[in-house]
This record gives C-alpha cells, structure tokens and sequence, in this order.
C-alpha cells in the first residue's frame, strides 16, 4: 500500500491538464492551474516544452515559486528575450503555438468560453473581467485546453455572452467564421472532455476516479454525450504526486482543497 | 452600451489616424532638457476629458505611482484603454473615469474586481468598447506602424464584434482564401505614462522585461510622459544601444525611484502581494471600502517615500528587491523563501 495520499480534485485536474502536452511542444499558459499543469509536464514527461505567456514572457528558466502572474517574473526567468503583447499573440497566430489552456466563467456545449458579463450588458447579473487574452488564445491557437471547475451554472447549454470561440454554433460554423484550430478538450474535477467530430458537441472522454456519467451529467447544464465505453482516468503514479506536491505547487496555492 | 459621459468627438478621436499625425507633427522637436517633477508632468500633460491608456501589465512595470498623482490631481471626464487596465478600477472610484474601451479589469488568480462591477451596474461609468488583449495590442500596433488598421484573425464568430464599434469583419480581399478577417483600426489614445527602468534628461528610455504594449503605446499616443528609476548619462544608453523608446515621442521625464510600486518592476522591486489582494478582497467589496482605502493609500500619500514609509519601510522595500533579484536569478535564491500565507490582513489605518 502505497503511503503518498490520492490526488485530491484539484491535483487530479493539474495532472489531467499535463497529460495533454507531449513532449516538445510550445505550450501557452494561462493564470492559475493551468501554469501549475504546464509546470508539471516540463517535470514529468515533457522535459523539452518551451513555455509561452501572453505578457509576452517566454521560455523561462524554471523558477522557486509557481508564478502568480502571467506577468511575474518567473514568466520571463533569464529569458532569452521578452516579446511584446501584439508579436506574443502573433506567434499563436502564425502557427508557432502547439497547445494553449485557459479558463473562464462559463463554457457551453460547442465549448464557446464567456469572461465578461453574466446575464447581459443590458441586463447584468454579475459583471466579469473581460477578455483579456481569453478570446485571443481561442481565436488563434492549433489546440486549446478549456480548464474550470463544472457546476450546471458554468456549463450551461449557451453562455451568456460569447467572448471566445469554441465550436459557434457547432457542425463546421467555426471554420466557416473565418477560424483555425479550435479546443479539443475540456478538463474538469470530474474527468476529461472532448468534442465529438462531426456535431462538435462535448463529449464524455474520460472519468476522474470514483466519477460516474450521473455525475457529470448533474454537473453539466446541457445534455452531455456519452460515448459507448467509458475510460476512466488512472490515478496519479506517487512519483508525478511527489513532484506536484514537493516541486510544482508545493505550497499548495492551486492545489490545495478551500479548507483543507 | 450608452454614450453617458462620452461624446462622438471623443469616440472619434480614438481612431483618428490624421489627427494624431497632425498632432506629432506640431510637438517641440528640440532635443532638450525634459525633466521636470512628477506633480508638473501630470498637470500639464493630462488633461480633463483625455483618451488615457494603462501601460505596463497592471503590476508589472505600470507607472502606479503617477496614476495616484492623476488622482490626487482630481483630473476629471478621463476615458480608459489599455490591455489589461486593471489600474482604471480606482480612477472610477475616484471619479476621474467616467468611460472604458475595456479589456481586462481584475487582479487574476487573486479575483474579480468588485468596485470595477459595481460602477459598472450602477451606470457610474460606460464601456464603450470591448477589446482582446491581442485586438487592442495589434490596434496599438498599427498606429506605430503608421498602418490604418490592421487585418485579424481575432473576434470572429463572437459576441465582442457586436460590442465593439470599431471593428468590422469582411472577407480577405487581398488573401488566396478570401476567408473572414477582422479589421482593427489603429489606436490613438491621448496620453499614456511609461515607468521604464532608465532614461536620459531627453526621454530616450529604456526597458528591460516585456515591453507589454508600451513601444507600440509610445508611438500612438499623441502625449508621453516617462517615470523612471534612474535617470542615466546619455552615453550610458547610446553606448549599449538599448533604448526601446526614443526621445521625439516624449514630452516630459520624471525621475521616480519606486514609481511601479506597490507593483513590481523588473530589476529592482517585487510586487507587494499583500497590497493587492487588499485592493482587490477588501477594497473593492464596498463603496466605502475603496474610498477608505484609496484615501489611505493614494489622497493621504504625497509620493512612493511616502507611499513605502506607510507599507513598512526600509524592511518592505528591500525584502522586494531581494525577492525580484532572487525571482530573476540575478541573486543567488537558496535562501530567499517565497513563503506566503494568503491571509486577510488587518488594515491598519
């Protein structure tokens, strides 16, 4: 019996998120778990990644703290050069980008993101940031990773207000909107998603452990599609658990469960 | 989206390409002295009714102690844009903000910005547009490349095109594809401020870390002011060849050791994390709440001294140092902790 304690959700969604990046690839991170998922590829089994940041940071040297920023300056630790904000987004653009994660407030069953205003700006519930980069690591990355905790109220049929592009409207309304790439996946305390080819509707992929499909279904304020068989996640091997605890996060800012 | 407080010349003016260029071709070309105190600069070169643009990343490298100045100055009727420009949070609280071309307004991972919500729902301020970082960046862009606008593939297929007057979607005329394209007007704001680490007496600056938005901003806007950490020889910057901005575009140049502070700036301070999740856990929860604390912070301060002297002194700001140096591998870091308990501290007043 092994005496590292099992991944807690949160830990199980950082792992999740690194199992999506191979080895070698430009990786764009986002503020928050997706940087701690990123972080523990580049010390698991992607040694070779180049980590980018919209800041306009890039391939850092790895740093003794998980940035808190995507300005922080572990973004740009003895960085061969600093991009600008414009020239950073472009490389995303021309195609220099391999994958890219982000988060969001809502996200919809085409896997279209909203970061600006719940309800409607003629009708405002709550009020949000606003883009930021969101819309534009959407727009322009080859794969982006959509990463957020799923409650029905976050993954409602619609969002509310379309700040970033996943599948439009589905089926091929993406590309003919004038867009590349699009986002293959969806990473959750529950499990994995992806979009099913054709309809380009969410799509169970894969159960975290001890998650079933009535679960995720409770979750999800759309109906979800379930393939024929289900995968279930293996859990976390100890040693990649003893990185992201003792290396990657190990103050546990991301990782740690609210009262734990 | 309303027009409040704005009016069409000012919506107008932010994307007036031969305005702005007649407006550079009148400044003063003398290559002269330009320095001047940070009260002066601020008086003179922002003014009531201005386009401001935020520049460095909110708290990296952002000239935070001239926007409190701004504030101190009561300046009024200023519109906001910037990518991200989570400063504007306190300028409408203090009422020198009326409207927004917004992108991003929150402190990230430490969470949304309630007071910026509040004015909002209250119709306390307008947005006027609603921009990517990457949109605005490439509208900022086209203006210091001197292009009228620039084609994107960002936006296309959301709802931010229908909040956005600015921005027109056709089909690439010029591509083999002719696929949808995003057409983004270059931007010119009236006036921006750059915090850089060094600059000479004539405003050639220099900056280390990501420039962000600010080559591009101090091209477009039709003011610049400069605060800097150090003000160097001239040769000093002629001999490395560095400079990121040059002198024409500068009206006025400040020295101002500790300006990004309670943000960080690149070689010389952290940022004070504490400070931020202040503003942005307690601060912004109430109206009274952000007027309490933007009276301790920025009406009752007279400058950075000032400011570090109230947030702990000596102790505070070296403890930055060593931080930034330790977190950029300029110092040797095996003994610098970046412990932190985030915790919600008494706010001694």
């Amino acid at each position: 019996m092994s005496n590292v304690a099992p991944a807690n959700p949160l830990e199980m969604l950082a792992y999740n998120l690194s199992l999506m990046i191979e080895d070698n690839q430009i990786v764009y991170v986002g503020t928050g778990l997706p940087m701690v998922g990123g972080m523990l590829a580049k010390k698991t089994h992607a040694k070779n990644i180049t980590l980018v940041f919209e800041s306009g940071g890039q391939d850092p040297l790895d740093g003794c703290d998980v940035p808190w920023s995507v300005g922080c300056p572990f973004t740009f630790r003895k960085s061969p050069m600093s991009m600008e904000m414009s020239i950073s987004f472009g490389q995303c653009a021309v195609g220099y980008v391999d994958i890219a994660f982000q988060g969001g407030a809502q996200f919809d069953m085409y896997g279209n993101v909203n970061t600006s205003v719940i309800g409607s700006y003629d009708n405002l519930k709550s009020i949000l940031p606003g883009s930021g980069g969101s819309n534009d690591i959407g727009s322009l990355t080859e794969k982006s990773v959509l990463v957020g905790l799923q409650l029905p109220d976050r993954f409602p049929e619609r969002v509310d207000f379309l700040t970033t592009p996943g599948y439009l409207e589905g089926g091929d309304s993406r590309e003919k909107a004038g867009l590349y790439g699009g986002p293959i996946a969806v990473v959750t305390q529950v499990g994995v998603y992806d979009f099913e080819p054709e309809s380009k509707r969410m799509r169970i992929k894969a159960l975290n452990p001890g998650m079933t499909v009535e679960i995720a279904q409770m979750c999800t304020g759309f109906e979800l599609l379930v393939p024929d068989e289900i995968h279930m996640v293996p859990p976390p091997p100890d040693e990649v658990l003893e990185v992201l605890r003792n290396v990657v996060d190990p103050r546990g800012v991301f990782t740690k469960m609210p009262g734990a | 989206m309303g027009h409040l407080y704005t009016s069409d010349e000012q919506i107008d003016r932010l994307v007036d390409f031969k305005g702005a260029r007649d407006f550079h071709l009148k400044k003063d070309r003398r290559k002269r002295d330009k320095r001047m105190s940070l009260s002066e600069a601020i008086d003179q070169f922002v003014q009531d009714g201005d386009i401001f643009a935020e520049t460095g990343f909110s708290y990296v490298r952002s000239p935070i102690q001239a926007y409190f100045e701004i504030v101190r100055q009561q300046k009024k009727n200023l519109t906001g844009i910037g990518s991200p420009m989570s400063n504007c949070s306190y300028f409408m609280a203090r009422g020198c903000m009326k409207a927004l071309h917004l992108s991003y307004i929150g402190v990230e991972m430490r969470g949304n910005d309630k007071n910026f919500a509040r004015i909002i729902k209250n119709k306390d301020a307008e947005l006027l547009s609603l921009w990517s970082h990457g949109t605005m960046a490439l509208g900022f862009k086209a203006a210091q490349l001197g292009a009228p606008f620039i084609a994107s593939k960002q936006l296309l297929g959301t709802d931010m095109i229908k909040q956005n007057p600015y921005v027109k979607v056709i089909d690439n005329p010029v591509g083999i594809d002719h696929d949808p394209v995003c057409l983004i007007p270059a931007l010119f704001p009236d006036v921006c401020i750059i915090h850089v680490q060094q600059a000479d007496r004539y405003g050639n600056a220099v900056i280390s870390g990501p420039a962000i938005n600010d080559i591009a901003l101090a091209a477009a806007c039709r003011k610049v002011i400069i605060t800097a950490e150090r003000i160097v020889p001239e040769m000093t910057i002629r001999d490395n060849s560095n400079a990121s901005i040059p002198f024409m575009y500068v009206d006025a140049v400040v020295e101002l050791p500790y300006g990004a502070y309670p943000g960080s700036c690149p070689g010389h301070y952290y940022w004070n994390r504490e400070w931020w999740e202040f503003l942005i856990r307690i601060g912004t929860v109430t109206y009274e709440n952000m007027i309490e604390f933007t009276d301790h912070w920025i009406m009752n301060t007279t400058g950075p001294y000032d400011f570090i002297d109230k947030a702990g002194g000596m102790a505070v700001i070296d403890k930055a140092r060593r931080l930034m140096e330790a977190a950029q591998g300029t110092a040797d870091d095996s003994a610098i902790s970046f412990d932190y308990q985030e915790v919600i501290p008494k706010w001694d007043k």
